[in-house]
Parts: structure tokens; sequence; C-alpha cells
């Protein structure tokens, strides 16, 4: 087993080495990339799509395909380490460990001793002796979460005029949970956005990609060419705001599925795919 | 003019050396606990001394107008967030090496 994976390495090593050697030169002055083509998408994103950011429009439009798998990788990268880490049984703790709350008394309990009340307003439940339980970093992580999210939602939503996107403002959406995991605890976290609800959205994300493709496809033109929104929008035929609503349709796409996938790697890794326990 | 120039100056200089110092003590200092003072210190004192500067040259520089009052309130936000985050971040680090068992440097120390 171990000498077919290694052949198999050399192998695709060799043929990877074997065509790189095709490659123009490293900054090569009359390859096609720099003779006409990056020329040709910075001279007419303005025209073409009406954003003035043409990193934007060449990773959502011109190589939108490109994209669209990109954000499949992600949520490919999500359920591997779903299916490699989750255990459903989840394996009982030797001990627990609960603090009182009005004296900060921390309690171990073995197994098999009466635990308190789930409910329980009086003892709480830590996952380990030396969790902290700072007052400090709980309020301001409940501060700054708002605001981290509602920039996320800027970057995201304004991807065309300035840096930023779908990846950048999904990854600010899932450390604010991740943040909050940290703060308090997975338990409670799970409370608020729980597994499925990561699953589903990821899954939701990558759907709005190639949603927005089919329809082009539905409508008549190339999948993800988003010129043949124009009559869904009310826009006149070639109006290139139509390029640009469909690059923020994908660019959502993306945001939900980074988001989503973010948050539940880190379920994952976390717990070691227990989700009883977090850090 | 000539005021505004001086002030800025001044403060983006005071703001540097202290980042200066700041970065040599992260260096020099013994132990964790004593470089992340400076580390906290660069974030508090560098930071606003650096930022006041440049908020105050964004805010007069070519007279006052919403546009340059926009980059100032930009710039205070950011050392408005540094002071909310950066100590808490301070705090928590020391307090998980604390909790780890990591035990401060002392002078005295019996090897």
């Amino acid at each position: 087993m171990k000498i077919t994976g290694l052949l198999t390495v050399i192998i695709c090593g060799a043929l990877l080495t074997y065509y790189a050697m095709d490659f123009p030169d490293f900054g090569d002055g009359r390859s096609p990339a720099n003779t006409y083509l990056s020329p040709h998408f910075l001279e007419n994103t303005m025209h073409d799509a009406h954003v003035p950011n043409s990193v934007t429009t060449i990773l959502a439009d011109y190589r939108g395909y490109d994209t669209m798998y990109e954000t499949t990788v992600v949520l490919t990268a999500g359920l591997a380490c779903f299916f490699l880490l989750r255990r459903k049984e989840s394996t009982s703790p030797p001990a627990r460990f609960f603090r009182h709350v009005p004296t900060g008394l921390t309690l171990r309990i073995e197994e098999g001793g009466k635990l308190p009340a789930e409910n329980s307003k009086v003892f709480t439940r830590i996952d380990s002796l030396w969790a902290p339980d700072s007052l400090i970093i709980r309020n301001t992580c409940r501060l700054i979460i708002a605001f981290v999210q509602l920039f996320a939602l800027y970057v995201v939503a304004h991807g065309h005029y300035s840096p930023g996107g779908g990846f950048q403002g999904g990854v600010l959406l899932g450390s604010s949970i991740i943040l909050f995991s940290i703060s308090n605890d997975l338990r409670r976290t799970l409370k608020r956005f729980r597994e499925k609800t990561a699953a589903v959205l990821g899954a939701i994300g990558v759907l709005i990609y190639s949603g927005t493709g089919f329809v082009c496809l539905l409508m008549g033109a190339h999948f993800l060419n988003y010129e043949a929104l124009s009559p869904l929008l009310g826009l006149k035929t070639g109006d290139p705001m139509a390029r640009s609503h469909g690059i923020f349709s994908v660019e959502i796409g993306v945001a939900f599925a980074v988001m989503s996938v973010m948050i539940w790697i880190y379920y994952n890794l976390s717990s070691a795919g227990k989700h009883d326990e977090g850090l | 003019m000539i005021v505004l120039t001086v002030i800025v100056g001044l403060l983006m200089a005071v703001g540097l050396f202290i980042f200066l110092t700041a970065a040599v003590g992260m260096i020099r200092f013994p132990d964790f606990y004593s470089r992340l003072h400076p580390a906290g210190m660069i974030d508090c004192m560098g930071v606003l001394l650096t930022m006041g500067g440049l908020a105050l040259f964004a805010l007069f520089d070519g007279g006052i107008s919403l546009a340059s009052f926009l980059n100032f309130a930009k710039i205070v936000l950011i050392v408005v967030f540094i002071y909310i985050t950066s100590p808490t971040a301070t705090h928590a680090i020391i307090d998980a090496g604390m909790r780890a068992g990591l035990q401060p440097w002392t002078k005295k120390k019996d090897m």
C-alpha cells in the first residue's frame, strides 16, 4: 500500500514537473498573461461590469467557474473534517467540573456522582479545571462581536469598490462566532449556531453560487454569464449593472459557505469531534 | 500650519519612540509575563500617540470639511477598538499563562 502511494506521488509529481516546464518564465514579458490578458481585464472592468475593483471582477466574473469550484473545495474541507473526526457517541469523561457561580468554587464530580440540574442557575458546567471565568473577556467579546459582524457585512457588500468580498467577509462572520465560542464555551455556541445549521448553510452557499450560474443557463446564455440576468433584474439588455449584481449574488454564496464551513471545522477540531467540551 | 506640523510631528515622534522601546523590550525582557508588558504598551501608548497625530493631521490639514472629519472619525474608531481589544487580549494571555502554571521570573532563582 505504501509502495502504491509512493509510486502514485512520484508519477504525478513527474508529470506536473514535465508540464510545468512548458510554462512561460516568471515575469516573462512575452507571456500571454502579460501581453494581452491582464491589460484586457484591467481596462475593461468598468465597461464590462461597472466594478472599479478589478480583482473582484476577475475573481467572480471572468474566472467565475474557477471560483465556484474554490467554494466547493471549501465545503469539501468542512465535510472531510466532519467525516474524519465526528463521533456520534460521546464517551463520558471520568469527571466533570462545575462552577458554583455565587462563590466561584469549582466542584469535581466523579463518574456516577449526582450532577446538578441541566438548567441550574447556581452551577454552570465548565470544560476543564483551568477554564477561565473572566468577566472582562466575556464582556469585551460581547461588545466586539456585533461590530465584527457589521464590518463583515460591509466587507461582503462593498467588495466591488474596496478590498474585500465573499471570502474575507465570510471569514470575519465565522470568526465572530468562533470568538463567542472561545470567550464562552462550545455548548452555549452550539445552542445558538447548531452543527446542522452550519452544514446546511455551507451547502446553501454553494447552491447560491451554482444556482446563479444555472439561472443564466435557463435564460439562454452561458453558465455564469451574468449578462443574461438583466431581464430578471429589470435592466436593459447589455447593461453592465447586470454583471455587477451577478457578482454580488455570487459573493453572498461564497460568504455563506466560508462562514459556516469555518465554524463547522472549528466545532469538530476544538472538541475532537465529540461536541461536548470545547477549548 | 507650522503649529499643526510641530504638534503632529511631536506626537508621531514620541509614539514611534515608544514603539522602538517596546520592540527592544520584547526582545530583552527575561520572561513571558514581562515581555507581554511592552507588547501591551505598543498597542496602548504607541498607537494612541501615532494615531492621534494622524487624526489631527487628517482633520486640520487642508481645512475642516465633512470628508476630513470622516477620516478623523475613522482613525479615532481604530484607536477606540484597539483600546477595547488589546488590553483584553493581554489579560487573557497572562491569565492563560498563570492557569497553565507558568511561574513568573524572579531575580533570586535557585537553579
